[in-house]
């Protein structure tokens, strides 16, 4: 127990949660965006990888990690619409859509990178760049604070800052309101001229973009190459952070935060006397136990709800 | 406008798809061409097939094994014909690569680890006439008649116990990058009897040189995911490690970004890993002491060779070690440059040990759950 607290209580298992949060974050901000328009991205996982090799591949061509990001948000932004075109123009499922794009994405990457870099593991031959860390002035001297918070990857802080960004979006701008809208109930903002297909195919662009910072970060911050199918289900663990956090900014963050914490320590348990299987199961199991929990308190919710319209409607019998 | 754009997606696909087509066509006409010429040659032509249960590109294991089936060509040239089969990592594709490849007239059919072993088993006796060779983990010969399946071992527990001893040298030194604290790390890929042997080998080797030594173990759990690789490597490098030794293919290739990012050195597996980073990031290179050399390659071409003398020991199982030069420690450039030359005579010392018989590894096969857990928590 006294190493278990060890463990927990360093600054460096904080540092490592925040660095694990970030890709389920970026992704779970993603899936918020287009939940939110009702047409739910499940090709989180596809877009992220595919992102996550352009980045690579760019930051290798242009000797630049920033112009790696740009196109890898371009790439992202890019799919997305290409989702888009397929549900709304095409009529597809979106659904299958999604899962169609994440089969291609985990072939096509491997294709793609034989190609160009002729293997099919891992693109160690390219020397891609990766993004830099930032030290913040002045946290930085803050003892415990300061070595958790400082010293992150840029898209660490990205991805602090678009939860705000994302919360004002979604909150307070017209655009925002009307993915609300859309979402809530597309018969109604369309008797109201809101152009339902327009809106839905914006969310599903900006939720390819974000997402593509999520995979930009895999292979140029978290580590710096790209290698097959390295998002390895956070895509859809974002998924299940964003239905836990209720589809808002901020239950999105704090779900995804409870989700890296458990993934930091399911790595740092190993060294006490855990068995590796039970360690290796507890990210899946607070998914689960997660899940449950949210539908048990929406429930709760729900039934408050009607006893209260119930108090409601009574005196007017 | 928008038929425009409509109108020229569809062009661009058509266009694609001719391409395709042509290409296809013009390569399934070279193939044919290419049966022919071969035809007359055929007869004494010896067919190898490589099956590997994984992908090219791990930069370890299924790397060596396929320079194994190179190693071939280019000794024996026209007189061989391999041909290596990528199964990928999706297990229902094995067992019927393995029937459908055993249908066909290969000489020599090439599997391995152990997870091949049963749909071995099941095949084997189905085609007595086949040869099979199985590497890294051998048939139960005791359990039916495999006299066509010549199974090849390794003693990793050996050239381990030699990355273990480096390892408890360098963690004790006074090395640039080593900390006070007697931590080295293990990273294994999947908690199996042959990284056991790998970790049993390595546990034994680190308490020959300081029995106060800790071992901080993780097992990652795939080897393939190299993110979770680095995380757990970071967190034995902040729990004091100074240098780990991985062992999880690809998913290891983790460890050696993470001793990057904290400045801590690494032990290579498999593949000289030093080796694969010396060009395209040779700050990374600089802290792969070394590598613990499992030679696959040289364990495949001499397997091949005594077939073709007529004197591989078909029906048996071997373990190859320093003696057939199947493993090995990378005696490379960085391995001279990095490590100071006591610790280097010292290692050496102990690989000759090794080979003379004055120092016996333990294995890991054969030891029970309970057992090997003693030996774990004996270091933690």
């Amino acid at each position: 127990m006294k190493d278990f607290l060890q463990i927990i209580f360093t600054t460096q298992f904080g540092y490592s949660v925040l660095r694990v949060t970030t890709p389920i974050l970026f992704a779970a901000l993603a899936a918020l965006v287009s939940d939110r328009a009702g047409v739910i991205n499940i090709a989180l996982e596809g877009i992220m990888l595919i992102t996550a090799l352009t980045g690579v591949l760019f930051s290798t061509w242009f000797h630049s990690a920033w112009l790696g990001l740009l196109m890898a948000v371009i790439m992202g932004t890019l799919t997305g619409m290409l989702l888009g075109y397929f549900h709304l123009k095409l009529k597809t499922n979106v659904i299958l859509a999604a899962v169609a794009l994440n089969l291609l994405a985990s072939g096509g990457t491997i294709f793609v990178l034989y190609l160009i870099a002729g293997d099919k593991g891992i693109s160690s031959s390219l020397a891609s760049l990766t993004l830099p860390k930032i030290t913040i002035p002045l946290l930085d001297k803050i003892p415990v604070l300061g070595p958790i918070l400082s010293g992150h990857n840029v898209l660490t802080y990205f991805a602090l800052l678009s939860v705000f960004l994302m919360h004002y979006f979604i909150y307070k701008t017209p655009m925002g309101m009307r993915i609300r809208a859309v979402g809530e109930n597309p018969e109604a903002a369309d008797s109201v001229g809101i152009g339902v297909k327009k809106t839905q195919f914006i969310a599903l662009a900006m939720s390819g973009m974000i997402a593509s910072f999520g995979g930009a970060y895999m292979s140029m911050g978290y580590v710096s190459w790209f290698s097959r199918d390295m998002t390895a289900g956070r895509g859809f663990i974002a998924l299940a952070a964003e239905a836990m956090g209720g589809a808002t900014p901020i239950g999105s963050f704090l779900a995804s935060l409870l989700f890296g914490f458990f993934d930091a320590l399911s790595n740092s348990l190993q060294l006490l006397r855990v068995p590796a299987e039970f360690v290796q199961m507890i990210p899946y199991v607070a998914t689960v136990v997660g899940l449950v929990l949210y539908t048990a308190a929406k429930r709760n919710q729900y039934q408050r709800m009607l006893i209260k319209i119930g108090r409601q409607l009574e005196p007017e019998k | 406008m928008k038929k425009l754009l409509v109108l020229l997606m569809c062009m661009l696909v058509i266009v694609g798809m001719l391409f395709v087509g042509c290409k296809a066509e013009e390569e399934a006409v070279k193939e044919v061409k290419e049966e022919v010429a071969e035809k007359p040659a055929e007869v004494d032509v010896l067919k190898i097939v490589l099956l590997l249960n994984g992908n090219l590109g791990d930069k370890s294991f299924f790397d060596s094994a396929d320079n194994g089936m190179k190693m071939l060509k280019e000794e024996y040239g026209d007189k061989i014909e391999t041909r290596t089969i990528e199964m990928s990592y999706d297990e229902t594709k094995w067992e019927p690569t393995l029937l459908d490849v055993s249908e066909e007239d290969y000489d020599i059919i090439i599997v391995g680890t152990w997870q091949i072993t049963e749909m071995l088993e099941a095949a084997a006796p189905m085609y007595p006439d086949n040869k099979y060779v199985i590497f890294d983990t051998a048939v139960n010969y005791a359990g039916g008649d495999f006299s066509n399946v010549y199974s090849i071992g390794y003693k990793q527990n050996e050239v381990s116990f030699v990355a273990g001893a480096l390892a408890a040298k360098v963690t004790v030194s006074d090395m640039p990058l080593a900390n006070k604290d007697k931590v080295v790390g293990f990273l294994g890929g999947m908690d199996i009897p042959v990284i056991n042997d790998f970790l049993v080998g390595y546990i034994e080797g680190v308490q020959y040189v300081d029995k106060d030594i800790k071992v901080a173990i993780s097992y990652i759990g795939s080897f393939s995911d190299s993110p979770k690789g680095k995380e757990m490597a970071l967190a034995q490098y902040n729990q004091g490690a100074d240098i780990g030794f991985n062992v999880a293919g690809q998913a290891g290739l983790g460890q050696l970004d993470a001793a990057k990012d904290v400045q801590r050195y690494a032990i290579g597996v498999d593949s000289d890993q030093a080796l694969i980073f010396v060009d395209s990031d040779p700050e990374k290179a600089n802290l792969i002491t070394t590598s613990a050399l499992k030679r696959v390659d040289n364990s495949l071409f001499r397997a091949v060779t005594m077939h073709m003398e007529g004197t591989a020991p078909y029906g048996e199982a071997e373990v190859l070690g320093f003696a057939e030069e199947c493993v090995g420690l990378a005696n490379n450039d960085i391995f001279k440059s990095v490590v100071p030359k006591d610790i280097r005579d010292f290692v050496l010392d102990v690989e000759q040990k090794i080979i003379d018989g004055e120092i016996i590894v333990s294995s890991a096969f054969g030891l029970t759950t309970e057992e090997l857990n003693e030996i774990r928590n004996a270091v933690k």
